[in-house]
């Protein structure tokens, strides 16, 4: 009878572990990540997980002509750096954060349409040891707001 | 979403969760007053060997313009404003299932973006009424509450506080879902929104080819975007609302099949880094036959008319 106590047990943990870490990515996409959309108008898409030193994400995107968006990338502060860039679905490099100081909010004024990848990858701290350290990593995007 | 992941992120994420639940437990004791980030943040130690697996892993997202991108996409692109061509509120009795409410939530919010950003409040607050009463049909909880149709009331003359509004109604609605273990109905509700913007655009061109130029462009490139939409249907086609949705989008594919989007130069990107902005250009050209454009408009209309009956 112990065994499968244990399990359950177990099993507990895991889900209120999962439910509260995407839980709280929610709330930092909301007060944090839309924050540094500064006077873009937030398109409303919600894409929000909890990343890892190492992991990599991609998001694929259609940048619409005439339009000029922010993307803004957030992470907890403890989080190690991340590297994004925006690729073409050639593989043709178009922004690369690592050439601006790993900068996580920039601006992209398109003149023709496009579908693009963003690439993210938390970058591993130079530390050796086995730790990994996951959070909350927001992708939001802005468009801007019609001149008054 | 979807992650390419195999069995050693099953034990990574099993000892990560169990990680993640004592750590918060003690932290939560011992601070009161950790901060938001502090809570997020969690640290395990994990066998070298499941980390270099783990590694190889990749998170892919799929972001469709969502209804308010595609309202903002209309209406600079000189489109009208037509009431008429909104899905009738008093449809809303209709929707019961749980497919027909979370594509008719995704159908309401994009005609409440449209009448918000043509200065329709009236039917804005009516419209954004009725996506309350789908998200409460969902269980999704807090999305929409009084305060939301309250706030929105009260800044009936300040277009960019209600797309605030909008916006962060759409994204709880859309976190609530996802975050519920709910992805599937979380597709539903973004192919609903994006399949009304489609509607709006193609009817808003009166049936011609030579009526608006750039809303004819928009709703070329939303090729682009239906490559999106089923890559996003494909990762839960398991789910029988879903597989319906994939093949409605499939019989749209063979029309957009049809249609030509060449770039006839490389893409160049210029970046001021002054000003953190990244210019993007290439010279591209678009064909669609009259032939091809009637098909278009009558599919789109044929599966946006089953969506809201």
């Amino acid at each position: 009878m112990r065994l499968p106590q244990k399990s359950l047990l177990l099993v507990a943990f895991m889900l209120l572990g999962v439910i509260s870490l995407k839980a709280q990515c929610f709330s930092f996409a909301k007060n944090v990540g839309k924050a540094k959309l500064g006077e873009y108008i937030h398109d409303g898409n919600y894409n929000a997980t909890v990343l890892s030193e190492g992991e990599k994400a991609e998001l694929f995107k259609t940048f619409f002509e005439g339009q000029k968006y922010r993307v803004s990338i957030s992470k907890i502060e403890s989080l190690p750096t991340i590297h994004f860039r925006v690729v073409e679905r050639s593989g043709k490099v178009i922004f690369d954060n690592s050439n601006h100081n790993y900068s996580l909010v920039w601006d992209f004024e398109v003149e023709s349409t496009q579908m693009l990848i963003v690439e993210m990858e938390v970058l591993e701290r130079k530390v050796q040891d086995n730790d990994i350290i996951s959070g909350c990593v927001a992708v939001l995007f802005g468009v801007e707001p019609d001149k008054k | 979403m979807k992650r390419n992941l195999a069995k050693p992120f099953f034990y990574f994420f099993a000892i990560l969760a169990i990680s993640a639940s004592f750590t918060a437990c003690i932290s939560g004791s011992k601070d009161k007053k950790a901060t938001e980030e502090d809570k997020i943040v969690e640290s395990v130690t994990v066998d070298g060997k499941v980390m270099d697996d783990f590694k190889k892993s990749k998170l892919i997202f799929y972001s469709l313009p969502s209804p308010l991108e595609t309202a903002m996409l209309i209406k600079r692109a000189g489109a009208t404003y037509n009431e008429d061509l909104l899905n009738p509120l008093n449809n809303l009795e209709k929707y019961t299932t749980n497919r027909q409410m979370a594509l008719n939530l995704g159908i309401y919010s994009a005609d409440l973006s449209y009448t918000s950003l043509f200065d329709q409040t009236q039917s804005s607050i009516k419209y954004m009424a009725n996506t309350k009463k789908l998200a409460e049909g969902l269980g999704i909880i807090d999305a929409i509450d009084e305060n939301t149709l309250r706030k929105l009331e009260n800044n009936m003359n300040n277009r960019d506080v209600m797309m605030d509004i909008i916006s962060e109604t759409f994204m709880t609605s859309n976190a609530y879902l996802t975050e519920n273990d709910r992805p599937a109905i979380a597709v539903m509700v973004l192919v609903g929104g994006w399949m009304e913007g489609l509607y709006l655009a193609t009817r808003l061109t009166d049936g011609s080819l030579e009526s608006n130029q750039r809303l004819i462009d928009r709703i070329v490139y939303q090729k682009l975007s239906l490559y999106t939409v089923i890559n996003l249907l494909e990762d839960y086609k398991d789910n029988e609302d879903i597989n319906y949705l994939l093949t409605k989008t499939n019989e749209l594919k063979v029309i957009f099949d049809q249609v030509k989007i060449i770039n006839t130069s490389k893409v160049e990107a210029t970046t001021d880094a002054e000003k953190k902005v990244t210019t993007i250009k290439a010279d591209s050209e678009t064909y669609i036959s009259d032939d091809v454009f009637d098909k278009l408009l009558e599919k789109v209309a044929e599966i946006r008319n089953e969506f809201v009956s």
